[in-house]
C-alpha cells in the first residue's frame, strides 16, 4: 500500500518553533590557508591505529580514554575486519576528527593544543574518545542481518561546551553527545565516599556538597534514537544549515528529521516504483545546501543529480533541476552505466557549485549549469580497460568519496593501491601520492607517485598490474580551514599536513 | 579472471578469435583494448562470459545479509543490455554449444527478473516498525499523531494469518515438497528450456539456491 500525497502527514513541528525558512546562524570562519597542490609539500603528521583493546576497556567502565589510548598507538597485529575504518569526518572546526568503523564503533581525535615547549607536535591528533555507537542487530522478520557498520558520521556545530555527532548505519541514526567532565561533587549528605546509601538516622550534621577537580573524563552518552524509518539501507545523511533538522537517506528514500523528534520524520522524496520489477535507479547520495536550507540535492546510480527545493511540495519528486552530462558514444560498453553511478556529492563551501565522483572521475558542477560539468578530472583512467576484471571482481562497485578543501580550490578523492589524488581547480595540477606505512616515518615528505600506463617504466613508477586492488582509500576529510588532511586507508588513519603549514 | 574464462572455452575448442590464434599472453595485451574488432563469436563468447559472471553474482548476492539493492540494480540493468545484445547480434556460424541462442536469452531473462523480484519482495515493507514512542511532554506539547510513513506497511495483508498465506504464496515450493518421484519444478510457461539442457540445470540450480535461502 503506498500512501497518496494527500495522506502524507504535514511537516508541522508546532511545539518547535515554526517559520519560513531561515537564514543560517553565524558565518563560516574565514579561510586563511593557501592551497599546496604541488609536488613535495605535504608531509606525515601521525598514523593512527583504530585502538581495539581501549574500545574493550571502555565498555567496561569509566576511565580516562586519553592517557590509555596513547600507549596502544604503536604497530601490532590487533586489525580485524571490524576495525576498518568506514567513515571520516572533521567538525566544524577542525578540531575533532571523528571516525566509524565496521564494528559500529566511533573514535574521536583531538587535536594536539599549542604548546611552546613542543611545537612540531601541533597538528598532530590523539584519542579523544571512543565508543560503541551501534550493535549488531537481526530482523527476525525477514531473517536478515543488520549490520553494525558505521556509514557516515556528520557533526553539529558546536552550541555549548559539550560535542553533538550525528552517526549513522543501515538502519538506525543516532545523536551523540560527547562531553568532558573535570570535576566530581564531593560530600554527600545521603552517601558515603563510596556511595553507599548512609542511614538517615546517623546524620547528625549537613555539609554543602563541592565540586572538586578531577582526572578529565570524556564520557559519550547517546541523545536520540532515530529509527525503523528506513526499509532500505541509509547511505547518507545531512545536517542542515538551519541546525535543527537532518536528512538521512536510504536506496529509495530521504526523510527529514527534526532533531528532538525520534518517532517521526517526514518523507521528501521518494522513488520507489510501484511494481519493484520497474526499478532501474537508486539514490546514492544526498546533502543540504551549506546555505540555504531549502535546498538539498541527491545522486543517482545512473549518474544523475537533482537539487530539490522543500518549498515546492511537501514530497520533492520533482526536482527544481536536473544535472545530467550526456554519454560519449565513443566510451560507450556494458559497464557505462555501472562506472556512471554517482558514490558521493558534495556541495562547495561556496554552494555555488557540486562536485559529483563516479568510478573513474571527479566532475564540478555549477549550480547554474545542468547540460554538462564545468570541470572533469581522470582519476585513474587507465582503469578504463580493465573494466571488464573489475566488474568480476566487484571492485567496479566500490564507492569512493571526494571533499573540498577549506577555499574550494582543491579537490582531493581516493583510489587503489593506497593511492589518493589532489586536483587543483586553479592550476590545474594534480598529484597522487600515497598512504602507506613504508612512508609512515612522522614529518616525511610524501612522494608524489605515478601510475605507468603502457610502454617503458620508469623506475618510480608503478605499473597498472602491479596496483593492489584490495587497498583502497574510500573516506578522506580536509580540514574546514587549514591544509590537514585524513585519510583512511582499512584500520589505518593517516593524517597529512602542507609542510607550509 | 575474465580473459582466462574466454581463452579457455574458445582454445579447448580450437576457435579462432578475431581471425587469428592468439596465445593466452597476446590475448591478455589486446583484452586491454575492448572496443578491439573481435569478430562476431569472440564478441558473442564476450557477452556470454559477461552473462555467465552478472548470474554469478546474482547468486553470490544471496546471504545472511541484505543484498546492496544499489548493487543489484546495476547488475540487473547489465543483465538486461547484455541480454538485448545477445538478441540482436547474428547466430554465430560455429557448432552450437551450450550457449545462450534466440529465445533462451529471453527465458533467462525472465528468469533473472524473478530472482531479483523475489529478492525485492524480501525487502520491502512487511512490518509496521513500532518505535518506543518518546515519553509524552507537557499535554499542551503533545502533537496531534498523524501515522509516519512508514506505517503504510500496517495493513492488514501483513497482520492477519491470511496475511502471512499471502505472503508464502508467491513462493514456488513444489521443488521442496515430497512427492513419489523426483521430478523438476514446472517451469514457467514462457520458458523455452529442454528438461537436461544447459540452460535448464542452470536455472534448477538458481532456483535451488533461492529456496535453500
Amino acid at each position: 500500500m503506498v500512501l497518496q500525497p494527500s495522506e502524507r502527514y504535514h511537516r508541522d513541528w508546532s511545539h518547535r518553533r515554526l517559520g519560513p525558512w531561515c537564514s543560517p546562524t553565524g558565518s563560516p570562519a574565514p579561510l586563511s590557508c593557501e592551497t599546496g597542490c604541488g609536488e613535495g609539500s605535504w608531509i606525515l603528521v601521525c598514523r593512527l591505529l583504530v585502538p581495539t583493546q581501549v574500545s574493550l576497556l571502555s565498555m567496561e567502565e569509566d576511565i580516562d580514554t586519553r592517557k590509555i589510548n596513547n600507549s596502544f598507538l604503536r604497530d601490532h597485529s590487533y586489525a580485524t575486519e571490524a576495525d576498518i575504518i568506514s567513515t571520516v569526518e572533521f567538525n566544524h572546526t577542525g578540531e575533532l576528527l571523528a571516525t566509524g568503523d565496521k564494528g559500529g564503533r566511533v573514535v574521536i581525535f583531538q587535536r594536539e593544543q599549542e604548546s611552546k615547549n613542543q611545537v612540531h607536535r601541533r597538528g598532530e591528533y590523539n584519542v579523544y574518545s571512543t565508543f560503541q555507537s551501534h550493535e549488531p542487530e537481526f530482523d527476525y522478520l525477514k531473517s536478515l542481518e543488520i549490520e553494525e557498520k558505521i556509514n557516515k558520521i556528520r557533526w553539529l556545530p558546536q552550541q555549548n561546551a559539550a560535542y553533538f555527532l550525528l552517526s549513522t548505519n543501515d538502519k538506525t541514526v543516532k545523536l551523540w553527545k560527547v562531553s568532558e567532565r573535570d570535576k566530581r561533587p564531593e560530600g554527600y549528605n545521603l552517601k558515603d565516599e563510596e556511595g553507599r546509601l548512609r542511614d538517615p538516622a546517623t546524620i547528625t550534621t549537613l555539609r554543602v556538597p563541592v565540586l572538586r577537580p578531577m582526572d578529565l573524563m570524556v564520557e559519550a552518552t547517546p541523545r536520540r534514537v532515530f529509527a525503523n524509518a528506513h526499509t532500505y539501507h541509509i547511505n547518507s545523511i545531512s545536517v542542515n544549515s538551519d541546525y535543527e533538522t537532518y536528512m538521512s537517506a536510504d536506496d529509495l528514500r530521504i526523510n527529514l528529521w527534526n532533531f528532538e523528534i525520534t518517532n517521526q520524520s517526514f518523507n521528501i522524496v521518494d522513488i520507489k516504483p510501484a511494481n519493484m520489477e520497474e526499478l532501474t535507479e537508486v539514490i546514492t547520495a544526498a546533502e543540504f545546501h551549506p546555505h540555504h536550507c531549502n535546498s538539498f540535492v541527491y545522486s543517482s546510480s545512473k549518474g544523475t543529480i537533482r537539487l530539490c527545493d522543500m518549498r515546492a511540495s511537501a514530497l520533492c519528486d520533482r526536482h527544481s533541476k536536473f544535472f545530467e552530462e550526456p554519454e560519449d558514444p565513443s566510451n560507450r560498453s556494458f559497464f557505462s552505466e555501472i562506472i556512471s553511478s554517482i558514490s558521493d556529492v558534495k556541495f562547495s563551501h561556496s554552494g555555488r557549485y557540486i562536485m559529483t565522483r563516479d568510478y573513474l572521475t571527479v566532475k564540478v558542477w555549477d549550480l547554474n549549469m545542468e547540460n554538462r560539468p564545468i570541470e572533469t578530472y581522470q582519476v585513474h583512467d587507465y582503469l578504463r580497460s580493465k573494466l571488464c576484471s573489475l566488474y568480476e571482481n566487484d571492485c567496479i562497485f566500490d564507492k569512493f568519496e571526494c571533499v573540498w578543501n577549506g577555499s574550494d580550490s582543491v579537490i582531493m578523492t581516493g583510489s587503489y593501491n593506497n593511492f589518493f589524488r589532489m586536483f587543483d581547480r586553479n592550476t590545474k595540477r594534480d598529484v597522487t601520492l600515497e598512504a602507506s606505512r613504508e612512508n609512515s616515518k612522522p614529518r616525511a615528505i610524501l612522494k608524489p607517485r605515478k601510475v605507468c600506463v603502457g610502454g617503458k617504466r620508469r623506475k618510480d613508477e608503478i605499473s597498472v598490474d602491479s596496483l593492489d586492488f584490495s587497498k583502497k582509500i574510500l573516506h578522506t576529510a580536509w580540514h574546514p580551514s587549514e591544509n590537514i588532511i585524513a585519510v583512511a586507508a582499512t584500520n589505518n588513519l593517516y593524517i597529512f599536513q602542507d609542510k607550509v603549514n | 579472471m575474465f580473459q582466462d574464462l574466454v581463452t579457455a572455452n574458445l582454445a579447448a575448442k580450437g576457435t579462432m578469435v578475431g581471425g587469428l590464434k592468439r596465445k593466452h599472453s597476446d590475448l591478455e595485451e589486446e583484452e586491454e583494448v575492448e572496443k578491439w574488432d573481435w569478430g562476431p563469436a569472440g564478441l558473442r563468447s564476450y557477452q556470454q562470459a559477461l552473462l555467465r559472471i552478472s548470474l554469478d553474482k546474482v547468486q553470490r548476492s544471496l546471504g545472511p545479509r541484505a543484498p546492496s539493492l544499489r548493487r543489484h540494480v546495476l547488475i540487473h540493468n547489465t543483465l538486461q543490455q547484455l541480454q538485448a545484445a545477445l538478441c540482436l547480434a547474428p547466430a554465430p556460424t560455429l557448432p552450437p554449444e551450450p550457449l545462450f541462442l534466440g529465445e533462451e536469452d529471453f527465458s533467462l531473462s525472465a528468469t533473472i527478473g524473478s530472482i531479483l523480484r523475489e529478492l525485492e519482495t524480501s525487502m520491502d515493507e512487511t512490518e509496521p516498525p513500532q518505535n518506543p514512542v518518546a515519553p509524552p511532554g507537557p499535554q499542551n506539547e503533545v502533537l496531534p499523531q498523524p501515522d509516519p510513513v512508514f506505517l503504510e506497511a500496517l495493513s492488514s495483508r501483513y497482520l492477519g494469518d491470511s496475511g502471512l498465506d499471502d505472503f508464502f504464496l508467491d513462493i514456488d515450493t513444489s521443488a521442496v515438497e515430497k512427492e513419489p518421484a523426483l521430478a523438476p519444478p514446472e517451469p514457467p510457461h514462457n520458458l523455452f528450456c529442454a528438461p537436461g539442457s544447459w540452460e535448464w540445470n542452470e536455472l534448477d540450480h538458481i532456483m535451488e539456491i533461492i529456496l535453500g535461502s
